[in-house]
């Protein structure tokens, strides 16, 4: 079958063009070789991504100008609705519509940032600052109000003194796993993608 | 790229709405393809060949406008085709069908053409001399059913455009709710050809949504956007256009009508137009008259998926 790969995978040059049907025809291919040089490639790219706002998780497309280079960094120029997606076909909320907006916000939160008790300015911290402060005040918070029994003696092992909110824009699995850290903790005031 | 504001109860209405899986041509296919050719042959590098080939595109209008006799494969054909998940119409009437009596209304109407190089007068007269069996085995081989080393390439746009006359009138008697889904994307559901370049339609039911162009019968299949059409790939699928290399007035790259959707998983691309930029785009006529833009990406080593029907390069057969 020498014919499964005929007419695919052609590069277009010159040389293909000097023996193309325009030339046998008698047309000169040389203007369209020459009028090449008035022009240089622009290349965008269109991801598909899920909306971060809220548990709808609407399909979005995100245009990004940028030749794919690993060390450059995309810039995204414009998002819309993605028309394929079965849950909002197209169609954005004014939240969803404007997150381009989001995106090159100078107010953007980039990295975790600490305001001490009292103080009124905000420093920024390291990642790993910020998640074991996190972990350190849930333990004590975790220790100080978890409830083993309730007074008539049932076992409840909840911890009602926090509460977590999860991202929107998940899959399956991060909701499972989410669900199964939290739950595991004992709280109860948590909401994420899994409950939809 | 506009988003629209829907009003209170149109979410209702678009939410229960089916994305059209297929979109059968109309009757007035060669004739916009005719007006789109000769709109992009002002100015242009290869703009005599454009007009040549709204020429032709008039000719094949002419040929759909006078009801070229077709019939349909048996309804036991079609039933067994779409239980196989086959195109029901490849194939079909290949030797037999009216097709050849449009080839040579074809090569009537280019031997009256006036301003032509010789060699397209020259090529008429071969056309309307031609045996039956050349121009089936050429048929054949244009279609894929036996080896083209036989290929005529300067005869193959026009024994293409018959063709295409009798695909569009086998298609049109088709409807859209017969089309049965295929294992493989890729090809037309109704006749197996590879697709000419992508349409995103701007007009509901379809609007925004990419539909790929047969080559051969003009039908159009819904295919998912931002994946490459070619290998199913979604990741990084660069959409190229033109720039003025000089620094001179530029389309910004969200709103130019044409660009090439190019994949760097298996290195090929494919053409899109989009309807929304440009209310008269038309797939073949917009990818022949963008050849720049195939030429710099094979520079870029990108190879084309598909041919154009109405060019054909040497080292397609």
């Amino acid at each position: 079958m020498a014919d499964l790969t005929r007419r695919q995978f052609l590069k277009v040059t010159g040389a293909t063009l000097v023996g193309s049907s325009l030339a046998l025809m008698g047309f000169s291919p040389t203007p369209a070789l020459a009028e090449v040089r008035q022009f240089k490639l622009a290349r965008a790219t269109e991801t598909r991504n899920t909306c971060p706002y809220c548990s709808v998780a609407c399909g979005v497309l995100m245009y990004s100008l940028g030749d794919g280079a690993k060390n450059a960094q995309p810039s995204i120029f414009h998002i819309e609705g993605d028309p394929d997606h079965p849950v909002n076909r197209g169609t954005l909320c004014p939240k969803g519509a404007a997150l381009v907006d989001f995106i090159h916000s100078p107010n953007r939160l980039q990295h975790p940032e600490y305001r001490a008790p009292g103080s009124d300015t905000w420093q920024r911290i390291s990642w790993d600052d910020a998640l074991e402060r996190i972990a350190k005040l849930m333990k004590a918070d975790r220790d100080a109000n978890f409830v083993e029994k309730t007074a008539d003696g049932r076992t409840v092992n909840r911890w009602l003194t926090t509460g977590m909110l999860a991202a929107s824009a998940s899959s399956n699995e991060v909701g499972y796993l989410t669900h199964k850290v939290a739950r595991s903790l004992g709280l109860l005031a948590f909401d994420n993608q899994a409950r939809v | 790229m506009v988003q629209r504001i829907l009003e209170r109860g149109q979410i209702e209405t678009l939410a229960s709405r089916a994305i059209p899986r297929v979109r059968l041509p109309d009757g007035q296919v060669f004739a916009r393809r005719a007006a789109r050719l000769r709109q992009l042959a002002e100015g242009h590098a290869i703009g005599d060949y454009l007009r040549l080939m709204a020429r032709v595109a008039d000719a094949q209008q002419a040929a759909l406008g006078a009801a070229i006799d077709v019939t349909l494969p048996t309804e036991a054909a079609i039933a067994q085709a779409a239980a196989h998940r086959m195109p029901p119409l490849a194939g079909a009437e290949l030797g037999t069908g009216a097709w050849r009596g449009v080839l040579r209304a074809i090569a009537d109407a280019l031997a009256a053409e006036r301003g032509v190089p010789a060699a397209v007068g020259a090529l008429a007269t071969r056309l309307r001399a031609a045996p039956d069996e050349w121009i089936v085995l050429q048929a054949a081989a244009l279609l894929g059913g036996v080896a083209s080393d036989s290929l005529d390439r300067a005869a193959a746009p026009f024994v293409m455009a018959a063709l295409q006359v009798q695909w569009v009138a086998l298609a049109r008697t088709f409807t859209a709710e017969r089309v049965a889904p295929l294992d493989v994307p890729g090809v037309c559901p109704l006749c197996g050809s590879l697709p000419v370049a992508s349409i995103v339609h701007a007009q509901a039911p379809y609007q925004g949504y990419r539909y790929l162009h047969c080559a051969l019968c003009a039908s159009e299949w819904h295919r998912v956007r931002a994946q490459c059409s070619q290998c199913g790939n979604g990741k990084q699928i660069g959409y190229y256009t033109l720039d003025a290399a000089d620094g001179g007035p530029t389309i910004a790259a969200d709103a130019a009508a044409v660009r090439a959707e190019a994949c760097d998983e298996c290195s090929s691309y494919r053409k899109i137009v989009y309807v929304e930029h440009d209310a008269a785009v038309e797939p073949v006529a917009d990818d022949l008259a963008s050849l720049a833009l195939d030429l710099l990406l094979g520079e870029q080593g990108y190879h084309r998926a598909s041919g154009n029907p109405l060019l054909w390069q040497a080292g397609e057969e």
